[in-house]
């Protein structure tokens, strides 16, 4: 079996594709999907950079196979807007003086979403830790927790 | 303090949305239509002839369109100075550290370029590989470099005052040895490059580069074209820190095939490749002689350096300067004596990293001054009060220290991380650290150092701007619009960020040095009074009154102290376009004549302006059973003079000092006895998470520097010069143990807390 | 040298033990079988493994879920996901020291792919999931053509990355028994950072007192990272048997393991520092054991 035909639902659009069986999610996101939002950069799992959510739940997109991303809800970072209208995360973000050169901002925005879904009212330490695979090296991650920490303010209250 | 309308205010960036939505595109985004892949093949050996390579294999394969070796280029080598032109884009005779580039494929797609690899032939002859300064130095040691007939790539030795009598004059005096490790830089996106050729053979290149400026230079002399048949667009940056200021062998080999493919050639690297075989920071011997008097004051200084830097010295000779003339700050030192080298050797080839070489000199001076405190009796804070450099301070090699809000960044930091209630008692295995800093805001390397800045009118009153900076995550555009915005009296958002683009753009000498904020920062208010002018002529007409008489403000221009008698802003430039067909662009550059040329030989001269100064204290745990260091609290007092971006400068303080946290605790660059990487892998190369940093605060201390723009002084790289030094004395304040050679580990510290014990 | 993109291979997703069975016995040494991937994946790009089939394992209903029956003990599914672990309330307060290992494992990424299953045909040394697992009591379950078989965890180790299951069979389950009362376990990991990163020691300690709380009657200690397999230490847990357990007892089973274990020295630490700190963790497990089960009193 050469070429596998696959169906991903990505930010709620079902694309068909044409993938190889080793390709991997943030290949056929980033390369056949055009969706380059999501980054890749180890690929190998240790930096975060490629994080996408499967079914609510933050993982390595590198890591998956785009085949073992079927029948799941695939989110990225392109799927959190609308528009105009961001995630009350990214507002955060933006308020927060959380990015810097932007290229951990997807992956560390995704966990924080995952996080901040299951976890509306978090610590400060908690926050470290949902976004301890996530690598940066500009902001020092002060102000990537405190963005996240205001995120969590405002997905309240917009609930 | 002045009130600004959009100066000194946490703005929104001008790129946040883009990046916060996954719309920005960085260099291994790009795509173009038929575009090629491009891969690298890579050295396996540290030093080796290369007796040849057969490409043959590789470029039969179905979908490889063409093959390269260092043979395809024209043989130039190039440097930062014209005496240390000693790198060529590929290696031709022989390859000079573990994963050097030999070979590069362009395909059809990634797949095809890997299996392409393989099927290239390289035959080495193993040569004995030169690893650490020692062995670069021995007598009988192999030369590194094929164009250097030594391993001593630069030396420094400067002399400022009198430093016998100096040291004559301490009351005590004590010589203390230091050394750092090899780290790597550690931006998170990987280098990446696109390239295309036009039909008349100009080369358009997109990639992941922090000065482009340095890029086009280097790139069009090896590859022997004139600088204008070569544009550089540049994407967004993922980071630099001084990583990314030279073409690599990614930019050259992208530029070689598409010349060779007449395709687009993208080659982005897996970020082992980054870890293995691109930049590092020098490893550091140091030796230290420090005198002073009983009341603390410093008497003289004595500095030798060894920096080892991998076979290019690319921009090491100015680490060697800087380390020795940089030393005059942040402390009032009458007299210092410096002798500095820099070496060959075949590990991976080094830059610099965020603070350069002040961040090593500074965490050998500070640990010093920390161990002769104690020697005679005197309290951390206060021999660093004493010492600091103040307003109009001449350093000993003549640099003018403007404005100085060290002290009070001094107090402040103290006061917020409780430094005197810790005297009184702290819990066992806690303590204390603190250091000092300066950085300067761009020294004057040479004769084009200058920065320029464009502003666009559009016709419906926005204004475009252009200038020659590169936004690496520093937030340069957002602090230029943000000036702009200021001169002209509009609001932030009518101030837009144009493309970074060496046809339309002069693009500026690079980021490096603090420099932006403050030269493109000057270049920007140049550029929007130049604008002003012309739209005050007009509106004057208009108003009947002097050009001289008006304010702009508020989206209005109008007659100072009668507000009421003005215009709209976007009325004089509709005046301008449709009355007199005329449009109306804003040009300024600044290029600080004023101070002196780098002088490499003395190290004298008036150096940089915009001295911005910074007191750390790092409050830290150790375990005294396992070794392990917690880092608790971070305060920094910094005097960035006015703020331009509160946020924003926040951030930058914060991210230098957990930079150099890895850089102090946890990483290391490893290389075998035969040169070859042995943590080549983020797995285990371990660069700082979000929980190996303490929470930071940052305690703003303004002040008004006379020439930066706003009184604004640069601010990237500060708290990356003073951290390593307060975390080291913090640990010898938990545990009483003196760590020297960086990295603390847990292993140094329980060994030294054994020796402790046994004494 | 360098990672590379995933080479080629055939995709084989089975939903049913036989099924999978029967493809290892078809492709044998041309075959992988995975679920999370984690590790896979990476010795794949970097060519270390080059399988020509990959059996996806995660369509098999059986082998998923976390079941505990009262009587005996938790059932856990070998593909049950870090993550999932890491959400178990009933692992968290009945199985804590399993609990402590899946909080420190790897990153949030990588635990929600990552299975337990994996971890522990991974086989390697300093596999986080072995140390609490055998001191635990945990055992294994493997299925292969010719029916079930049983092993404890402590016995499922052959070497680095070697363990008694055969190329032919699976890992079906794990199964640790229900703790007796007065009894509870730790883990303590230590790490060169503070996430994100592979155990340099790793120590899991389990204590059963007596209804007084105070003689300690069982006692098991399990090392990671500091032999060619996670090991039990029995002669540190004869320093802990029959006694009262305090400080100074707690030291000494940490000092009798110390001199138990035979770490390396690599590039992420050397022998002598692993040594020493099996002694320190040593304690520090035990306690913190002690002190769970008087917290439960």
């Amino acid at each position: 079996m050469k070429h596998a035909e696959i169906t991903l639902k990505v930010n709620g659009i079902r694309y068909t594709v044409d993938v190889k069986p080793q390709r991997t999610l943030v290949e056929v996101l980033r390369e056949t999907l055009g969706l380059t939002g999501t980054k890749k950069s180890c690929n190998e799992g240790e930096c975060g950079a490629c994080t996408v959510l499967m079914d609510g739940k933050p993982v390595a997109s590198c890591l998956v196979l785009a085949i073992d991303a079927q029948g799941k809800e695939i989110l990225t970072i392109e799927g959190l807007s609308k528009g105009e209208n961001l995630h009350p995360i990214q507002e955060a973000f933006l308020k927060h003086g959380g990015i810097q050169c932007g290229f951990c901002t997807p992956g560390m925005v995704m966990s924080a979403k995952a996080f901040l879904d299951e976890h509306p009212k978090p610590t400060q330490i908690e926050v470290r830790k949902a976004i301890s695979g996530n690598l940066c090296r500009c902001t020092g991650y002060q102000q990537i927790v405190d963005s996240i920490m205001a995120g969590s303010e405002m997905m309240k209250r917009e609930s | 303090m002045e009130e600004y309308s959009v100066v000194g205010k946490s703005v929104e960036r001008t790129d946040g949305r883009v990046k916060v939505t996954g719309k920005a595109r960085y260099a291994g985004d790009l795509v173009a239509p038929g575009m090629l892949h491009g891969k690298i093949l890579r050295s396996p050996l540290a030093h080796a002839k290369i007796l040849s390579i057969d490409t043959s294999r590789a470029k039969a394969l179905p979908g490889v369109m063409a093959v390269i070796t260092g043979k395809d280029f024209p043989g130039i080598p190039f440097g930062t100075r014209p005496d240390t032109r000693d790198q060529l884009p590929m290696p031709i005779t022989k390859v000079h550290h573990f994963g050097e580039g030999v070979a590069a494929v362009a395909a059809i797609d990634e797949d095809t370029a890997e299996e392409a690899l393989d099927l290239i032939r390289v035959d080495y002859e193993g040569l004995p590989a030169v690893l650490t300064a020692a062995d670069a130095l021995k007598p009988d040691a192999p030369l590194v470099n094929e164009f250097i007939k030594s391993n001593i790539a630069y030396s420094s030795d400067f002399l400022f005052g009198d430093v016998e009598r100096g040291f004559k004059e301490a009351d005590h005096i004590r010589e203390e040895t230091f050394s750092s490790q090899r780290v790597t830089v550690g931006f998170i996106e990987p280098h990446a490059c696109l390239a295309e050729v036009d039909p008349t053979g100009r080369i358009l290149l997109q990639g992941s580069k922090q000065s482009p400026y340095i890029t086009w230079r280097h790139m069009c002399r090896a590859l022997d074209i004139p600088l204008s048949k070569m544009r550089i667009v540049n994407p967004f940056v993922g980071g630099a820190f001084s990583g990314k200021h030279d073409p690599f062998d990614v930019d050259f080999a992208a530029a070689r095939l598409a010349q060779i493919t007449g395709r687009p050639v993208k080659i982005v690297l897996n970020y082992d490749e980054v870890l293995a075989a691109y930049r590092q920071r020098n490893a550091m011997d140091a030796r230290l002689r420090i005198g002073v008097k009983r009341n603390g004051a410093i008497t003289a200084l004595k500095a030798e350096c060894i920096l080892e830097g991998g076979p290019i010295s690319g921009i090491g000779p100015f680490n060697i300067y800087y380390f020795g003339a940089f030393m005059n700050i942040p402390y009032k030192i009458p007299a210092i004596e410096y002798h500095g080298k820099l070496v060959y050797s075949n590990r991976a080839p080094c830059g610099t990293v965020r603070g350069q070489e002040i961040v090593l000199a500074q965490f050998a001076l500070d640990s010093l001054l920390h161990m002769v405190a104690e020697d005679i009796g005197m309290d951390q804070v206060e021999i660093r009060d004493i010492n600091a450099v103040t307003d109009k301070w001449r350093t000993a090699n003549g640099m003018m220290v403007d404005v100085s809000g060290l002290r009070e960044c001094i107090k402040r930091s103290a006061e917020r991380i409780g430094w005197k209630e810790s005297r009184r008692g702290r819990p066992e295995g806690r303590g204390i650290g603190f250091s000092c800093a300066s950085h300067p805001s761009g020294p004057r390397l040479g004769g084009h150092f200058g920065s320029s800045v464009m502003l666009k009118l559009v016709e419906d009153g926005k204004v475009i701007i252009t200038h020659g900076g590169t936004e690496i995550g520093q937030g340069a555009n957002t602090v230029f619009c943000q000036m702009a915005a200021e001169v002209l009296g509009l609001p932030f958002e009518d101030i837009i960020q144009g493309v970074s683009d060496s046809d339309t753009t002069i693009f500026d000498s690079g980021m490096f040095g603090d420099r932006c904020t403050y030269w493109d920062g000057n270049a920007t208010i140049a550029a929007a009074n130049d604008l002003k002018r012309q739209l005050a002529v007009i509106a004057a007409k208009e108003l009947g009154a002097n050009p001289e008489d008006l304010e702009f403000k508020n989206g209005r221009i109008f007659i100072k102290g009668t507000p009421e008698k003005g215009i709209a802003f976007l009325l004089a430039v509709r005046r301008a376009y449709y009355e007199r067909g005329e449009p109306l662009y804003g040009k300024g550059y600044w290029a600080a004549t004023d101070i002196d040329l780098v002088d490499w030989k003395t190290g004298k001269g008036n150096l940089a302006h915009g001295l911005d100064f910074i007191a750390t204290g790092i409050e830290v745990e150790v375990d005294k059973e396992t070794g392990k260091v917690t880092l608790i609290k971070g305060v920094h007092g910094d005097d960035a003079g006015q703020p331009i971006n509160p946020a924003m400068l926040e951030g930058q303080v914060n991210g230098g000092s957990a930079h150099m946290t890895g850089h102090a605790l946890l990483e290391e660059s490893l290389y075998d006895e035969n040169g070859l990487a042995l943590n080549y892998t983020w797995r285990d190369y371990k660069q700082p998470t979000s929980m190996d940093v303490p929470e930071y605060t940052v305690e703003h201390v303004h002040t008004h520097d006379p020439y930066g723009p706003f009184g604004a002084k640069g601010a990237g790289e500060a708290s990356s010069c003073s951290t390593l030094a307060a975390i080291a004395n913090g640990v010898y304040d938990a545990v009483g143990v003196r760590i020297k050679d960086l990295p603390i580990t847990s292993e140094k510290i329980l060994k030294a807390l054994a020796e402790k014990e046994r004494r | 040298m360098f990672i590379k993109r995933l080479p080629r291979f055939e995709h084989h997703a089975v939903t049913s033990i036989p099924e999978a069975l029967d493809l290892l016995a078809r492709y044998a040494e041309k075959a992988d079988v995975y679920a999370g991937g984690t590790d896979l994946l990476v010795a794949m790009k970097k060519r270390e493994k080059i399988p020509e089939h990959l059996i996806d394992l995660k369509g098999i209903a059986e082998m998923r879920g976390i079941h505990l029956d009262d009587q005996k003990g938790i059932h856990i599914g070998s593909l049950t996901t870090l993550a999932e672990l890491e959400g178990s309330i009933v692992v968290k307060e009945k199985f804590g020291a399993l609990w402590d290992a899946v909080n420190v494992m790897a990153s949030p990424q990588i635990r929600t792919l990552g299975t337990i299953g994996g971890n522990l045909c991974g086989a390697v040394p300093s596999a986080d999931t072995a140390p609490p697992l055998i001191a635990l009591g945990g055992s294994v379950k493997m299925v292969g053509p010719n029916g079930d078989r049983s092993v404890l965890v402590e016995n499922f180790f052959k070497g680095p990355k070697e363990s008694v299951l055969r190329k032919n069979e699976l890992l079906k389950e794990v199964f640790i028994p229900n703790p007796a009362e007065f009894a509870s376990g730790s883990y303590i990991k230590l790490m060169r950072r503070n996430a994100m990163d592979l155990a340099l020691v790793g120590v899991a300690a389990y204590l059963r007192l007596d209804s007084n709380g105070k003689t300690c009657q069982e006692a098991r200690i399990a090392l990671g990272a500091v032999a060619p397999t996670p090991i039990r230490v029995p002669q540190a847990e004869e320093v802990l048997t029959d006694r009262t357990i305090d400080i100074t007892r707690a030291g000494e089973a940490g000092r009798v393991a110390s001199q138990v274990c035979r770490p390396i020295t690599d590039i992420r630490s050397t022998s002598g520092y692993r040594c020493s700190m099996v002694e320190v963790l040593t304690k520090r497990a035990v306690l913190e054991a002690y002190g769970r089960i008087l917290r439960m009193r």
